[in-house]
């Protein structure tokens, strides 16, 4: 124990010279946890609407308003003929386009139904789907407001149907754990779980070649100290760092972004502790492939990507194909954000995440002995 | 000019020699076009959803059953003795439809029953889907039990223009694409920069014949044919794999690819001769090529809601607006009207970037 005590100083002293090691620690998460937080919103609102009205009556400018009042969209331009409208939506100046025909307001009056044509640039599927939603949302509501107003169709009665008795459904949406629908809270704890893993992974990698670029990894080996003893005190203090970063996003997540915290504290930070666990064990892992500092980094450039992505952590799940979804179940990152997620918003406890748990605590003890495996592999 | 081309050619053969690198720059993309485009996208299918029946009538079962055949949901069954919201707590339903008691009895007596949705917001995006996926779902019950059928006076005809089945990878993966090719180039032309200035063979170039613009010339054009490479391997599986198809005037497109390569190089060779240390090279490009084009480009999330203190920062990154050109020419098709302004700031941008270089490059002189 001692010896693995002396081992650990040793690093602990040569981490402490290594400004650019904790610089690098420090100032990249803060940077992503910021900017991904701050940029990556996939909120669609203010959508650049073209109108055509041929119809210019109150009732047709009624509608324009009700489209518009909300956040959702706003008034782009008003156009003359649809060969305009199409122009400018292709040309990205306009997100959508509603045509109210000459008709419009006769119809409504005589209790005609009426059609009117939204035209939505559909390039992104979110927020066209979002877009449509909220169209049609309006429009509805439009409805009610001219039931209200006693305007009802007549085509019922002139098609001698009886009346109908049955009422309609409608739905109360109630948004819990973030009414607010703040979309930087889902996107700073993915963004959390990236940075364990991949911060720990570069750590560890380079502090890892360090040595054996120097060659001062045979020095260690005549020490009477085990492999074991050698990995363990390189990952100790490297772990300790990660700690403290960890401990420096969840007090920027809270500060800067009000992330709430309604569940168990130690639980996110136990997990985030064995997500490092992992990032390390990828991160010594890549290390025992490759020569050289900059081949670590290239290699990484392979193996982060995919973790980054298949994880649930910016983009959801569902989102994915099919087939793709089980694959993400052997990813850390996706049991980290689970665990993170429903701990800080939904105050969900152990009992209903130990799946995920348990899974960060298999991943952990697998990659670690893997890594030490190789690591002692390599130096016999 | 010959100098230029033997330049690249030394540059080239230094880059075939080196597998990894090689790795680098033509399977990764293509691996990244392939991964990505699969995987990022918003547009969720299939969510699972919990319902609560507390009436247990044959109208609230067809209710339930209009959820059930849609696609948007799959039913997930959950003890109606566990409070429903344990459910979103325990990650097992996005959303809980709880349909109240007497819902079918006040159907049928033409009133009108509320049913409640209770929505997991924590990710805001995808609870604002469900809120319209359930919307939809009852909006259709109501047309088809009768009572809507006459009730909408204005109908809403929607159409999706460019991309009618909303295939979020026809979306994607222009994006990502533009990202590979912004990224890759400029990584191995700031490297071999870099290691010119670490291993001080740039002091053997100053003493040659080469002049500092054939120099430069010679290494962007080399990091360019890589870029064609690239665009080559990308753009064939856009247009075969991913059923994308050039829309309309190809011409912009060509000429901001060319600019675009020459402005990726030129920005590589500026980093790499303003920071001769690889590892610290490598981060630095990492950093501008992947976070800025990644995040500030609207290859994701729309650019209109980064915050306003940001969004500047958005008019200088060069992959947004070859993100423009190149989902312009594959879905859009607006031609010379509407990229004219992209093509020339992707020009302007390069020559920036070809300046700072060579401004770099004379620094490099007196530091080595």
């Amino acid at each position: 124990m001692t010896r693995l005590g002396a081992l650990i100083r040793k690093e602990f002293a040569q981490i402490r010279r290594d400004k650019r090691l904790a610089s690098s620690l420090i100032i990249p998460p803060t940077l992503q946890l910021l900017l991904f937080g701050l940029a990556l919103d996939a909120t669609v609102s203010h959508l650049s609407l073209g109108v055509i009205d041929w119809s210019h009556t109150p009732e047709s400018r009624e509608m324009i308003s009700t489209l518009t009042e909300s956040k959702s969209f706003r008034i782009g331009g008003y156009y003359a003929s649809v060969r305009d409208l199409e122009a400018d939506i292709s040309r990205g100046k306009l997100a959508a386009g509603i045509v109210l025909p000459y008709e419009f307001a006769r119809d409504i009056r005589r209790g005609t139904p009426v059609d009117v044509q939204i035209l939505l640039n559909a390039a992104n599927a979110n927020t066209a789907t979002i877009a449509q939603g909220y169209a049609e949302g309006v429009i509805l509501s439009y409805n009610r407001t001219l039931a209200a107003a006693g305007i009802r169709p007549k085509i019922r009665v002139v098609a001698n149907a009886p009346p109908d008795q049955r009422g309609l459904v409608s739905t109360l949406t109630a948004f819990l754990y973030n009414p607010g629908l703040v979309n930087a809270w889902f996107i700073v704890t993915g963004t959390f779980g990236i940075l364990l893993i991949l911060n720990g992974s570069v750590v560890a990698s380079t502090a890892m070649i360090k040595e054996r670029e120097r060659g001062t990894v045979e020095q260690l080996l005549m020490t009477p100290a085990s492999t074991t003893d050698i990995v363990v005190a390189k990952i100790a203090p490297l772990f300790a760092l990660l700690m403290l970063m960890s401990m420096f996003a969840i007090g920027l997540m809270r500060v800067v972004f009000g992330v709430p915290v309604r569940g168990s504290m130690l639980l996110v930070v136990a997990s985030a502790g064995l997500c490092i666990l992992c990032g390390i064990g990828i991160g010594t892992f890549v290390a025992t492939f490759t020569k050289s500092a900059q081949q670590a980094q290239m290699m990484a450039f392979f193996i982060n990507p995919p973790l980054a992505t298949l994880s649930g952590a910016t983009t959801p799940v569902e989102a994915m194909p099919a087939w793709m979804q089980p694959i993400t179940w052997f990813n850390p990152i996706r049991h980290f954000t689970i665990i993170a997620r429903a701990t800080l918003m939904k105050g969900s406890g152990i009992d209903v995440l130990w799946p995920n748990f348990l899974a960060l605590i298999g991943f952990a003890v697998v990659l670690v002995s893997l890594s030490i495996w190789r690591f002692r592999k390599q130096l016999g | 000019m010959k100098r230029i081309f033997s330049q690249a050619r030394k540059e080239l053969t230094q880059l075939v020699r080196d597998r990894l690198a090689l790795a680098l720059a033509l399977l990764l993309p293509l691996m990244l076009l392939f991964l990505l485009s699969t995987a990022i996208s918003l547009t969720v299918h299939n969510l699972p959803l919990v319902i609560q029946d507390l009436d247990d009538s044959s109208a609230s079962r067809r209710f339930g059953d209009a959820f059930r055949s849609s696609i948007s949901f799959h039913v997930v069954a959950w003890p109606p003795d566990r409070q429903p919201e344990a459910a979103l707590t325990a990650n097992a339903a996005r959303g809980v439809l709880i349909i109240p008691r007497n819902f079918g009895r006040e159907l049928a007596r033409g009133a009108n029953p509320q049913v409640q949705l209770l929505v997991d917001a924590t990710d805001s995006n995808t609870a604002r889907i469900v809120q319209g996926y359930v919307n939809q779902v009852t909006n259709a019950f109501n047309q088809t039990s009768g009572a809507m059928a006459g009730a909408t006076l204005v109908g809403a005809q929607v159409r999706l223009w460019y991309n009618p089945g909303r295939d979020s990878p026809k979306f994607y993966s222009p994006g990502i694409f533009v990202m590979g090719i912004s990224m890759f180039p400029a990584l191995l032309a700031a490297l071999s920069m870099a290691k010119e200035g670490e291993q001080k063979t740039i002091l053997q170039v100053y003493v040659s014949s080469i002049s500092a613009h054939e120099f430069l010339l010679g290494k962007i054009l080399a990091y360019m044919v890589v870029a064609a490479c690239e665009w080559v391997l990308g753009m064939l599986s856009l247009l075969t794999v991913f059923g994308l198809h050039i829309a309309g005037d190809p011409t912009p497109l060509i000429v901001g690819s060319v600019l675009y390569a020459f402005c990726v190089a030129s920005f590589g060779t500026f980093v790499g001769a303003g920071i001769p240390n690889q590892a610290a090279a490598i981060q630095t490009v990492a950093l501008g090529g992947f976070l800025l084009v990644f995040l500030l480009s609207g290859m994701i999330f729309p650019v209109e809601n980064i915050p306003a203190g940001l969004r500047w920062v958005s008019y200088i990154v060069w992959g947004r607006y070859y993100i423009e050109i190149v989902r312009d020419a594959l879905l859009q098709g607006g031609g010379w009207p509407a990229m004219w302004f992209s093509v020339f700031m992707i020009a302007v941008l390069g020559a920036v970037f070809y300046f700072l270089a060579w401004l770099t490059m004379r620094r490099m002189q007196v530091n080595a």
